[in-house]
Formats: C-alpha cells, structure tokens, sequence
C-alpha cells in the first residue's frame, strides 16, 4: 500500500509535536501518503473508558477506526498504547457477537458503522514491512556509523500478540526497532533489561516514584551493559518517560549520566537530512550535540 | 494481618462481579505466579499487583481493598496475558477490578480529569501551551483532530453520555 | 412360543432413584410371552444371579431379558448365567434404562418410568425373535510384536520371551534402550542407569527367544488378533552388520557432522555413527541424511584409482573398517529391505520425547546457557559431549549459580495441560547429584507445585533441603540476557510474597513430555487413537490401562502417559501379561453376532464388497461358475451392518440383530 491513514493521539500532538512532523517528512520522502484522520479523539487512553466500561470503550475506539474506514485506508499510530488501545479493541470487536452488537448500536446513535476493513498498524510496521530496510538505507543522508543506540520498544507494540497484525519472531527478544536502528547505520547492542517496562502512562499518574524507580533500572542496565551514545525508542510514552525522568533523577543523585532520547521517526528524519529545528526540537534531555554529531559532513552515507 | 475467617466473605458475589465486568478468567487463576514474576506494577513495589489481587478477589475481598490504587497503575502491558499457563487472562481481572472501583467512585480525583477532558474536547490530555510548541516545529497550531472539530466532538459526548460513565455525574 | 423372563434392576438408586422399578416390573408382566418379571437391588449380585439361574433350571424361562445398566460392562456376566444353565449364552438381551434413561432424565421421574417401560419392550420383542448362536474360534500364531526398545518394550519382551513366546523385538534407533540409556542417574536411589538397563538389554540381545530387530520401523499391519500380518521395514545402514564389530573407527574417521541426537544436540556426530558406547546391538550406520559423500563419491559408484600408488581412492569410512563392513561401491537399495512377519499380539512401547527449549520464547532460548533437563543429564553424564566435567556451554567455565524451571509446558494451556508426572523428581535428583558433587554450588528450584507421590520419593525431597538446596514456590515467567552468557531469573517466592531475581549462570528448563512428531500416521497404521493429550488411548483409563480399542493390541510406557520407570516397568509386565493370554490360550473366540451372506440369495451383484469398512467382503467364483458369490471373513467383521442394509436381494443376515429382531423392536416402540 502506498498510503495511510495518521492516527495522533493526545501526547504526540500536545507534548511532542516535533515527533508528529518527522511523520509528515519521513514517510512522504519514502514512498508512503500519509492521510489525515479529521475528527480524530483520544483513543481513548487506557485510564478512562477502558477503565470504566467496556462498552464505552469499544465505541469511542470502533469511532476512531470507522474515520479511516471511510477513506479506505489502514490505520498506523506512534503512539503505543493507542497501538494497544486500538488493536485489542478491534480485534474483541471482530471475534465477540454480543460486544459488536453492543458497538453497532452505540455507533449508530452517531450514524457510524464499523466495518473491520481497517487494519491497525504502528508508524515501525509500516517503515519494517512496507517501506523495508533496504529502502531506508537508499534514502539516508547521514550514517550512524559506530554510534551506539540502546532500544526501547516499549510494551503494547509486542503484547497481547495475538491482537496484532504485524508480530515479532520473538516478542520477548523483539528485533524489529534494532533492525530499523541498523539501516541508519548504528549498532543496537542487547543490554538485559531491553523488554522490561519503563514506568510510564497509569503508573506514573498512580504513584511518580515508583515510575522513576522502574526507568532508573533500565538507564542504568543500558549504561552500565552498553553505554550507549543515545536511547531511541517507538513509544511516545517510553519518549516522554526517558527524556523527562533523567532530570529528575540526576537532581536526586540516583544517577550520574545523561543520554539523549529520541523517537525512531525523529532520528530517521535527522539522518535523512531533515531540520533538528522541525523534527527533534523539543526535549528536557539535551539533544544538540549529538544532533551535530549525526548531521556532521564526515557522516555522509555512500 | 491476624486470621481471617474465610467463611465470613461472600466470594461467589465478588466473582460473579468480577467476570460481569470483564474478568472472566477469575476462577482459572490457580496462583502459580508467572504473571507477578514479570509484572511492572510488582516490580515497582506497589502492593496490590495482580496475582495477589486474584487471590483477594477469589476468596471475596472487595470493600477492603477498594481504596487500594495499584490496579491504576496498571500499564495494560499485557505480558501477564502473554504467559499465563492457564490462559486466565489475568490483564482483564484487573481492569475489571478496576471498573468495579470506578463503579463505586473509589478511584483518586486525578482519575477524573482525563475523563473530564476526554468529554470536553474529545482528548483526554490537552494543554493550551501545544498551540505555541506546533507553530514552533512548523505545524498548524491545531492538529486535525476532535480539538478543532465541533461536530467530532458532539459525537464523543454523545457516546459518553449514553454510557454509564455518564451516569457518574462527572460530566 | 418363547418364555421370555424380565428381570428389572435397581441399581442402587442409579435406577431405582428415578424410575418406578416396581411399575417397570407389573408393565413387564402384561407383555405377551413375558412369564415372569422380577427385580433386585443389583440384578448383578450373586443373589441377583442367582433369581435368573433358578427360573431357567425350573423350566421356567427360555430367553432372559435384564433391564439394568450398560451391555458394555455387565452383559457378558449375564450371558455366563446362562451358559452356567445349559441355555445358550446369546437368548439373552439388555435393556439399558439406566445410562439411556435414568441417568439423561433424572428431573423427569415420570418420564423416565414411562421410557423404561418402552425400552423393555423393545428388548422383550427382540428376545422373542433371539436365535441360539454358536461361538466360533480360529488359532492364534504364538509370536509376539514388541515395538519399541526403551525399558518398557525390553521387559515386556523379556517377560513374553520367558513365557516361551517368540518375540520380534523392533526398535527404530540402531540400538535398543531408549531415553533410559540417555539417563545418567535414576530416582530415587540414583543408581547409574546404564548399570541397571545393560543387563536386561543384553538378555534381551540374547534371549534365545528374541528377535532383536534395531534400525527397523513398522511398515505395515494387516489381521486381527491371533493373526497379524506385519510388514517390517529394516532400514538400510549402509554397513554390513554381519561383518561389524562395533570398534567405532569409522565414526571417528567421518567428517560430516550433525547434531547427535543422543546427546540432546549438545554436540555433533558424523554420519557414520555408533548410537553409543553401550549399544545392543553394537553396530555401525550410515546416516545418508548428513553424509557428505567424500569426493563426491555417492552410493553404488566404483571408486576412482590414485594416479600415484594405483589403489582405488576409498572413503574415509571404508578405509577406516577393519573388518571391511562398509563397501560404498555396492549399490544397495536405500529403502532398506522389508520383513514380513506373523504374529499373535501386538506391545506399542514407542516411548516419548521432551520439548525443544525453542517453543519457549520468554526464556531466552537463544542463550546456549539455557539447557533442558535432558540436555543437563547428557551433560553431566559420563558417556555425554563433556565427559561428565559439569562446565557451561557458552564458555566452558564452571557454573556456580544454576537455576531449575519446572513445568515448562506442562500444565499449561497453551501447549500441554498434563503433568508430565517426573520432572519434580528429576529436576530434584540431578540437583542433589551436582550439589553432591560440587557443594559450593547455589542451587533454585523454582516450583509450582513439589510433586513427589513415589515409594521413598517424599524423603528424596526433604533430603535436598537438608543438603541447603533453595526451594522456591512460583512459577517463573522470563529469563533476561546479561552480558557474558550469564542469565538473570525473573521469578516470585509465593511464600515470601515477593519478586525475586536469580543471577545463574546455567538455567535448566525441565520441559514437557510428548509424543514423537510423527506419532499419528504410526497410529493410524495401527488402528489406534490419540487422547485429548496427544497420547496414545487405553480401553479403560481404570480398568483396562494396557489394553486399546483394537483387540491384540497393547500399551506399555509412555507412550500412553508420562511416568517413571517403576511404572513403565510394572505396565510393561502387565501388557505382557495381558497380551500373552491369547498366546497362550492358543486360540480366539469370534463374536458370532457378525454378518453372513446366504450363498443361494446372493446374486453376486458386488455391491457390498466397497462398503466393508474393515476389508471384510470378497467375491468368489462357485464351482458351478455363472455369477460369483459374495463371503465374508468372519475374523474381519466387526458387526457392522453396512452391508447387511445394503444388499439388495436381502441374502446378508446380521446374527443378532436379525431383519426380524429389529422390526420387532420398532413395532414394540412405536405401539
């Protein structure tokens, strides 16, 4: 396919709207359309319909995927747990009767029907499966040649996988964002808490310093195992949580390091040669040195 | 703790709500502990994480442990679903749980203001600053969706407010 | 005129609870020909029995019809009650109103009696109509198949064979012995396994009486009980077994390598290849699977000449056998060659096999650090791919944290939901051999549940906490890379209530037990069926835990359950036992109540010979000549009625369940 429909979110185009930009350059620049979802809502986020009634959930989520059913597209988001959100949502939808009854009567007080014609895929999937490595490696400007990154996949994007479209061979040693690293040229070496989760979303809002205690570990696992140059990840959330709870952390004498975070698309866009001022300007960790690095002449790829 | 007299709990009650409100794998939970080896909410200490929850809820607890808010930080990771050998699903025992608080109104304040927001402007998080920080990378300064879009909004309190969130009084 | 006797059962309160036994009774006796009805507590008792036995001797009855439980179970003690009386054993029908009536109906009392009352009858009309039948019987050859070499198929053919019944004794691998040789040590008096299994594979290489066919595999089985007609295919070894000596030279001289098998893939062994040390038969094969065919030399070609010394160039094997066993320039047939054999009953002992550690994705099973319980055993296992030296895969060093996962895919819904029975006592014995051993050793167990039901199997266990052995209760669910091979378990004492964390260098996963891969076509060979556990199925799971479905043929091991051997070895005992009965009676009884065609009706029309499920009809060209006949082979009908329905002329009689018998049964239920 060669177009698909953009699924926002609430942190990507409030907190983090440089990461929405590097979407809007890196996929055009490699062969994808990205479409509009007007009218788009929250998806909505794991701590309010999922959490209330499952009703209410499968209809606000059924809402969302019918706007891109009716432009006859695919749905991909970067968010993860919008990834979650939607998927486990339409695939309840698809395999419980009585739930997709419920769904069609709600969504008809609207005058919207689910179709399931839609499928739900993450903005990764999409530049893994439909895009593809090689293509990636022709379209860089920058290579990330002996720079080392730590991955972060995040949680939603590898379970429940029985809910997704596109699966890891091994979800408990998830290879597809350290393949995505290797086309700009990096090393992704493994350090032992790669799939451990990084604190963020419901139990960040429930309890801060349980969080950080969570994502300590894992800066820590990644410093101490790989040292790595910077952190990326495919998480908006993981995004949000690396980048904000280094500050944090460091004020707290809890660590006494610093590795700059960037989402996958934003790293992507800087190596083909994209403006750090449009799509990785926004950050607590400080980013400029390492931006000047990756964008440095003696980095041109071929 | 002291003793606790088991026969004084009314679990059939508590388990019948729990797979009413989506938890149905409940009675296939034989506590073997997979899913608290490599569950988030565990590691970071709180002390209501999932398989103990199951465990409470199973012999009957509810009112005593409806003021605990570990089931809200729950991140939905769904590796406990991944792994649990008896295909209990124990990821939907939580959140069931959780709507159980949420039918009692046992839930932080804080619980509300997403729902409050997600009625309002269809985004259950919002902040005026993103206005300036769009125009800054060079977008519009509102993106496409509900936030700018009347209609769309109508429709997301039309489906909450034919929803039993609606009847909570919140909106 | 029949003189029909209704002898109607309570059956506890099976029966009795739900139907009306006395009305039952009194409807009964209103029945034409009915002369007497009655009723007991247990119709099956001695005095039960003896009611029915007193009105035949009086004269009394002439055709018996008890109204009581299953035919399945309780009609052959009827039967011998008349046998017992001199009247014959087949003028007597049940009428089942209990797992037909009682059972299905017991909110509905009153329905129930009125449905008894129909079902007896129906059987009081069949029995009007009931003829005598006569038994028949045909010999039976005294030879026994045993398939499979393992423990479980070595004693069983002992024990046969010590009879003074002639065994064939096939096992696919080219020795006998099974995972029982790949042990090092057994629970729970960890005596060496090969020291204990040896002795009884070289009786059984030698008994006088067996015949020890390794590197062979079933082909084929025809017949019935008493006479089976096996096809046995000997697999081509490439290697003159006769001229064999077993040294072993040309497994050290092949180059290829492939993972050995008998080493749980640990390390590699050639193509040419002695199963191992102790082998039984010890011979040499070829497996042509991984031979590399040294200077592109394939079987059935002349070797080329050395331009040098003028020999020919052998290959590395050939040239290595002292005792000219190998000859790769005879063109031998790769399928083998095909023994065809007849014998009386069937032993299906074709053992188990443990999961692969890959099926287990959230245990890291890319580490080469993270081992299955067989792969452990084979490691610290003096004939294994270290000799015995306890050091770790990945770097050699010697492990000092090493941690047992237990029920890796068992009692699980997403692979196998049985226990797999022993991994709880073995997982405990390979722990106290290495503590043993190396007492600096940390060692975890992480259990769900410590199962331990053997004779001195509990004291074995509280021994291992006694040598300082970590016992933790909760199942483990992932397992995280650290640097240097190491491994860190992510786990939860239940007890402590907490997440913990092992650092190990070695994990073992003690992994399920199943069937072989290629177990259902194996089965289908045979007739036989799998259980929802993917286990070969007895006849009873209490009562007839050797026996299957098919007559004559029998199970022994795990091939029909995970177990230890004190009980694959008491099975094995008890399915020679079972199946040399036949043998040892001599002969067979064929069930009577089978179909057979009136030679003078049948016009030879051919229509039923297809329809026999069970290959029973054949036509056959009459002295007279003019059209053939239709016969059947009474040893191949099951009964079934196919044919008898549908013949046109009606020349096919069903002996018992006569035209006349059922549309008598029909009237009766439908007046």
């Amino acid at each position: 396919m060669n177009k698909c429909g953009m699924y926002l979110g609430c942190n990507i185009p409030f907190r983090a709207p440089d990461i929405e930009q590097s979407f809007y350059k890196v996929f055009p620049a490699l062969g994808i359309e990205v479409v509009d979802m007007e009218g788009a809502t929250c998806c909505p986020a794991w701590g309010t319909a999922p959490s209330f009634d499952i009703d209410t959930w499968l209809a606000v989520s059924g809402r969302n995927i019918t706007i891109a059913e009716q432009k006859n597209v695919d749905i991909m988001t970067g968010c993860n747990s919008c990834f979650g959100v939607l998927s486990e949502a339409r695939h309840m939808i698809n395999h419980d009767p009585e739930r997709k009854k419920t769904v069609d009567k709600n969504l008809g007080l609207i005058n919207r029907k689910f179709q399931g014609t839609s499928e739900i895929y993450h903005v990764s999937h999409i530049l893994y499966k439909n895009v593809g490595i090689e293509k990636i490696k022709e379209n860089l400007t920058y290579s990330l040649k002996n720079l080392k990154i730590a991955v972060q996949p995040g949680c939603h994007i590898l379970w429940p996988s029985e809910v997704m479209a596109v699966k890891e061979k091994n979800s408990f040693f998830p290879t597809i964002l350290k393949e995505l690293c290797q086309a700009l040229g990096a090393d992704a070496p493994h350090y032992s808490k790669l799939n451990a989760c990084c604190g963020m979303g419901a139990m960040r809002s429930t309890d801060q310093i349980r969080s950080l205690g969570l994502v300590k570990d894992k800066l820590i696992s990644m410093q101490e195992e790989i040292a790595p140059d910077m952190i990326v990840t495919t998480c908006s959330s993981c995004y949000l949580q690396f980048d904000g709870a280094q500050k944090i952390l460091k004020e707290k004498g809890e660590i006494d390091f610093e590795i700059p975070v960037f989402y996958y698309t934003q790293l992507l866009a800087l190596c083909m040669g994209f403006d750090p001022k449009e799509v990785a300007a926004i950050s607590e960790t400080p980013r400029d040195a390492i931006i000047e690095k990756i964008q440095s002449g003696q980095r041109l790829a071929n | 703790m002291g003793v606790l007299n088991l026969t004084k709990l009314d679990k059939n009650e508590i388990i019948k709500k729990v797979i009413e409100y989506g938890g149905k794998g409940i009675t296939k939970c034989i506590q073997c502990n997979a899913c608290a080896s490599v569950c988030p909410v565990a590691k970071a200490g709180f002390p209501l994480y999932g398989r103990l929850l199951y465990r409470k809820l199973q012999t009957g607890h509810f009112e005593e442990i409806i003021e605990d808010s570990s089931s809200w930080a729950c991140q939905a990771c769904n590796r406990c679903t991944e792994i649990c050998p008896q295909d209990a699903k124990p990821f939907e025992i939580v959140f069931a749980f959780r709507r159980m608080q949420a039918s009692e109104l046992a839930i932080s304040t804080s619980a509300f203001t997403p729902l409050m927001n997600l009625h309002a402007t269809g985004h259950s998080v919002y902040s005026e600053a993103s206005k300036e920080l769009r125009v800054r990378v060079g977008l519009k300064a509102v993106p496409v969706t509900s936030i700018g879009d009347e209609a769309a909004q109508q429709e997301i309190r039309t489906l909450l407010d034919n929803s039993p969130m609606g009847e909570l009084g919140i909106f | 005129m029949a003189k029909v006797g209704v002898y109607v059962c309570h059956c506890g309160s099976n029966i009795g609870g739900v139907v009306d036994v006395e009305e039952v009774c009194k409807h009964a006796e209103t029945l034409s020909d009915v002369v007497v009805s009655r009723q007991n507590l247990f119709m099956c008792s001695d005095p039960g029995q003896e009611i029915i036995r007193q009105d035949i001797n009086s004269g009394l009855v002439d055709k018996v019809v008890v109204a009581a439980c299953t035919p399945r179970t309780h009609e052959p003690i009827f039967r011998k009650v008349l046998e017992g009386e001199g009247l014959n054993k087949y003028l007597f029908e049940m009428a089942n109103i209990r797992d037909q009536d009682s059972w299905v109906h017991a909110n509905d009392k009153t329905g129930a009696t009125a449905k008894a009352k129909q079902i007896v009858a129906s059987a009081v009309a069949k029995a009007r109509n009931l003829q005598p039948l006569e038994d028949k019987f045909v010999d039976v050859t005294k030879a026994a198949l045993v398939i499979g070499g393992g423990v479980a198929g070595i004693f069983a053919a002992l024990d046969l064979a010590n009879m003074g019944n002639k065994v064939y004794l096939v096992e696919k691998e080219p020795s006998i012995g099974g995972v029982m040789a790949q042990l090092d040590k057994t629970f729970p008096t960890n005596d060496c396994s090969a020291c204990i299994l040896t002795p009884v594979m070289v009786d059984a290489g030698t008994h006088p009486n067996i015949e020890l066919l390794t590197y062979s595999e079933i082909d084929s089985v025809e017949g019935y009980i008493g006479n089976f007609d096996v096809k046995i295919r000997r697999k081509q070894a490439y290697v003159d077994w006769e001229k064999c000596t077993g040294c072993g030279a040309c497994a050290e001289a092949c180059p290829a390598k492939t993972p050995d098998a008998f080493n749980a893939g640990l390390n590699n062994r050639g193509a040419a290849y002695i199963h191992f040390p102790q082998a039984v038969p010890k011979k040499a094969v070829i497996d042509m699977a991984h031979c590399i065919n040294c200077g592109g030399r394939t079987i059935g070609c002349e070797p080329k000449i050395s331009k040098k010394t003028g020999k020919p160039i052998l290959a590395p094997c050939e040239k290595a056998c002292p005792a000219g066993a190998i000859n790769r320039s005879i063109a031998v047939d790769e399928g083998g060659r095909i023994l065809n054999v007849q014998v009386g009953a069937i032993i299906v002992a074709t053992g188990y096999k443990v999961m692969e550690k890959e099926t287990f994705k959230n245990l890291a099973p890319d580490s080469p650090n993270v081992l299955t319980a067989l792969q452990l055993e084979r490691l610290i296992s003096a004939t294994g791919p270290t000799g015995g030296q306890f050091l770790r895969p990945s770097d050699g060093k010697k492990p000092h944290t090493i941690s047992f996962l237990s029920c890796i895919g068992s009692r699980d819904a997403r692979y196998h939901t049985h226990c797999s029975r022993v991994c709880c006592m073995y997982m405990i014995k390979q722990a106290k051999l290495l503590k043993e051993k190396y007492p600096d050793l940390e060692i975890y167990m992480h259990f769900m549940d410590v199962r331990t039901p053997g004779k001195d199997f509990d004291e074995y266990y509280t021994g291992a906490l006694d040598m300082g052995i970590n016992i933790i209760r909760g199942r483990v669910g992932g397992i995280e890379m650290l640097p240097e091979g190491n491994l860190r378990v992510m786990g939860y004492d239940g007890n402590l209530a907490a997440n913990i964390e092992i650092d190990a260098d070695l994990v073992v996963l003690a992994t399920a037990i199943e069937l072989q891969d290629d177990i259902k076509p194996f089965a289908q060979k045979l007739s036989l069926t799998l259980d929802g556990s993917g286990f070969f199925k007895e006849l009873h799971p209490k009562l007839k835990p050797v026996e299957t479905p098919v007559e004559g043929i029998f199970l022994a091991g795990c091939c029909q359950g995970p177990k230890d051997i004190p009980d694959t070895v008491a099975q094995a005992k008890g399915a020679a036992a079972a199946a040399a009965v036949p043998l040892s009676q001599g002969r067979v009884r064929i069930n009577p109540t089978i179909s057979e065609v009136d030679q003078e009706k049948c016009s030879g029309c051919g229509i039923c010979e297809p329809l026999c499920p069970y290959g029973a009809i054949s036509l056959h060209a009459t002295k007279a000549g003019g059209n053939p006949r239709s016969r059947i082979e009474m040893t191949q009908c099951k009964g079934c009625g196919v044919c008898t329905t549908a013949c046109p002329s009606n020349a096919i009689r069903l002996h018992g369940f006569t035209e006349a018998q059922i549309m008598a049964q029909i009237c009766a239920l439908t007046a």
